[in-house]
């Protein structure tokens, strides 16, 4: 499960940065006090417009930027006051996320299985199932940098789910990938609701989150506009698509 | 420990896996002194062998005067000589260039010769043949003795009476002092440049590559703490800086040993590279590599890609070159203010160890001080990595 309560980060800005932004602000708040909650077994989609603070919320949550103010519990850990334990039990994936290149597929699992402190039989006995589902013998051995978009997808997904994570983030997962393989990813998510875990991703792609989501927030400019069940969103929408309703929402706050 | 060592051996497979890596950090250093001593080898034996073919012409006229002189020198082999009418014949054909030194006998050289007088002997030259008329000069004076002790034997007289007395050079300086004070900080700072350029690659790759190429946001979401992720970094960081500034140490070590080569250049080099200067030198380099790679690491962060960190930290070569220049200098000596200057400090460190005149005292000032610098750079580093707008800028 994850826990967000008024969670606020400010980036302060540069003079040089508040003259490209035209702003005389000297603080920027990505995110304006935000609150929901992921339930495990569940979807959670965060849908918001470019810039609309769903990156940085998700790093929030992953560990990797610490929050202005506010709280999340990841699985019952404070990612403030106890990040080490809380990344422990995350998962994180990015559309954008790169690998080793130079590294083999073995070799970036083992790094980053030891890096969770995997035990050698557990490692390799996941790593070995994920071979199996996603088809990759073939290319285990073979450098990341020969390889295709697809595969290193693949191995993406693995080096995310090694150490059995029981939070999966993903940061838009299929941006900027071919329709196959991103059905890697869709996959991924539904087997790991099916496997009880919790998910929350983020997309602007509204038929993406139809898909897949059973529970959604909205945030534009860094502030909640909307929060609850896909189930809720469809009975209460005031357009004809989920799209339009998405963009209602973003121009009516 | 255990994350540091686990970072530290995936960066050492990742960075040895890179032909960049690999030509930069190993094979230029391992080759770079072999080939630069092959070449200024070659260079001195062939300008020797040069030398010592090239044939002088030395035009001469005789004026009505006695051969003798010449026939005697035309025996020396590699000088030929032609006579010529007059002095215009002479200057035309120097003009030429078909002789570059010309002899001209006074009309009454050898009566004054036998009178006790002292005839002119004149020599013609253009100022650009200077190394032609010194081997002329140089023959000339040998004729000079030899006429002087004709005539002195003419009066009964010994050849020492008109050299009162005869100075004679001793020096009871040590040579290993001559070669510090002159060239005893260029060798420690070849490799201090190679400890750099090692640690550079390395440096960038780590960090800036790893932005570049969107690893480290993945990094940064595993249980490991921001400290050991810096650490292991930094091992790598410095192993490199060492390992090139050894390969380098390697490649002098083979060149002076195995290739046959010797001359007064082998010579010096082999004075220089004792035990004790390899071994100081390491013990000083250690802190140095650190503080190189606490360097890095900041602008490496600061960086969004590898071609920027680059473009910062090339031009930083000059910090290392900069010292190491002021170390060059004959006169300036490691005491208690230099003992504090990074680089400068080491290079005057070697220079005192090959000059035999080391004082120990401020030899471990200068590790402490470099000992200090670098924990001082591990600490700005851990800082800089641990500030969010650098990682993720």
């Amino acid at each position: 499960m994850i826990k967000v309560e008024n969670l606020t980060k400010e980036f302060k800005l540069s003079k040089k940065q508040q003259k490209e932004n035209n702003s005389s602000e000297s603080v920027y708040t990505a995110v304006n006090g935000i609150s929901f909650q992921c339930e495990k077994g569940r979807i959670f989609s965060l849908l918001g417009p470019n810039g609309a603070g769903k990156t940085t919320t998700l790093r929030m949550i992953s560990t990797i930027v610490k929050p202005t103010s506010g709280s999340i519990i990841v699985d019952g850990v404070d990612v403030v006051s106890h990040p080490q334990d809380a990344r422990a039990k995350i998962g994180f994936l990015t559309g954008s996320t790169g690998l080793y290149e130079r590294l083999t597929p073995n070799e970036v699992l083992k790094y980053f299985a030891d890096l969770n402190d995997m035990d050698k039989a557990t490692f390799e006995k996941r790593r070995d199932y994920y071979y199996d589902l996603l088809d990759m013998h073939d290319f285990k051995s073979k450098k990341i940098g020969q390889m295709s978009t697809g595969m290193k997808q693949k191995v993406s997904i693995t080096r995310t789910m090694i150490h059995d994570p029981n939070v999966v983030v993903f940061d838009e997962p299929t941006s900027g990938l071919d329709v196959i393989t991103a059905e890697n990813i869709i996959k991924l998510i539904r087997d790991c609701k099916n496997e009880g875990k919790t998910v929350i991703f983020s997309s602007h792609i509204m038929s993406e989150v139809d898909l897949l989501c059973d529970d959604l927030a909205i945030i534009n400019k860094g502030k909640l506009l909307y929060s609850g069940s896909m189930q809720d969103f469809r009975d209460n929408m005031q357009t004809e698509t989920l799209t339009g309703e998405f963009i209602r929402i973003v121009n009516e706050n | 420990m255990k994350k540091i060592i686990i970072i530290a051996k995936k960066e050492f497979l990742d960075l040895l896996r890179d032909k960049r890596t690999l030509v930069r950090m190993i094979l230029i250093p391992l080759l770079v002194f072999p080939i630069i001593i092959n070449l200024v080898t070659m260079v001195q034996s062939s300008a020797a062998e040069k030398e010592a073919a090239k044939k002088v012409n030395v035009g001469y006229v005789l004026n009505g005067q006695s051969s003798e002189m010449i026939e005697s020198l035309a025996m020396i082999p590699n000088y030929n000589f032609y006579e010529f009418a007059d002095s215009n014949a002479l200057k035309k054909e120097l003009l030429n260039d078909s002789v570059t030194v010309g002899l001209h006998y006074s009309s009454t050289f050898d009566q004054e010769y036998t009178d006790g007088k002292t005839p002119d002997l004149s020599l013609f030259y253009e100022g650009v043949n200077q190394e032609d008329l010194g081997k002329v000069k140089f023959l000339l004076q040998i004729q000079d003795s030899i006429y002087t002790d004709k005539r002195m034997r003419s009066i009964e007289q010994e050849y020492g009476f008109i050299e009162p007395f005869t100075i004679v050079k001793r020096d009871i300086g040590d040579d290993n002092e001559l070669i510090a004070k002159y060239a005893g900080g260029m060798l420690p700072y070849f490799f201090l440049a190679f400890c750099f350029m090692g640690c550079m690659i390395p440096a960038i790759d780590m960090f800036a590559g790893e932005k570049e190429r969107g690893t480290i946001e993945t990094l940064l979401t595993t249980p490991v703490k921001r400290l050991q992720i810096v650490i292991g970094k930094m091992v790598v960081i410095t192993t490199f800086g060492l390992l090139s500034a050894s390969l380098a140490l390697l490649g002098l070590y083979f060149s002076l040993n195995f290739m046959g080569m010797e001359g007064d250049f082998m010579d010096t080099i082999k004075g220089m590279l004792s035990p004790g200067l390899i071994g100081t030198l390491y013990i000083l380099l250690v802190p140095l590599a650190i503080f190189f790679a606490g360097i890095m690491i900041p602008v490496s962060v600061y960086s969004r890609s590898f071609k920027e960190a680059q473009s910062i930290l090339t031009p930083l070569n000059i910090l290392v070159v900069l010292p190491a220049i002021f170390g060059f200098l004959p006169g300036v000596e490691l005491d208690y203010t230099t003992a504090f200057i990074p680089i400068l400090n080491v290079v005057l460190a070697c220079k005192s160890l090959i000059g035999g005149h080391a004082d120990m005292v401020l030899i471990a000032i200068t590790f402490f001080s470099l000992i200090m610098l670098a924990g001082l750079s591990v600490w700005v580093s851990i800082k800089q990595f641990g500030k969010e707008g650098n990682v993720l800028r």
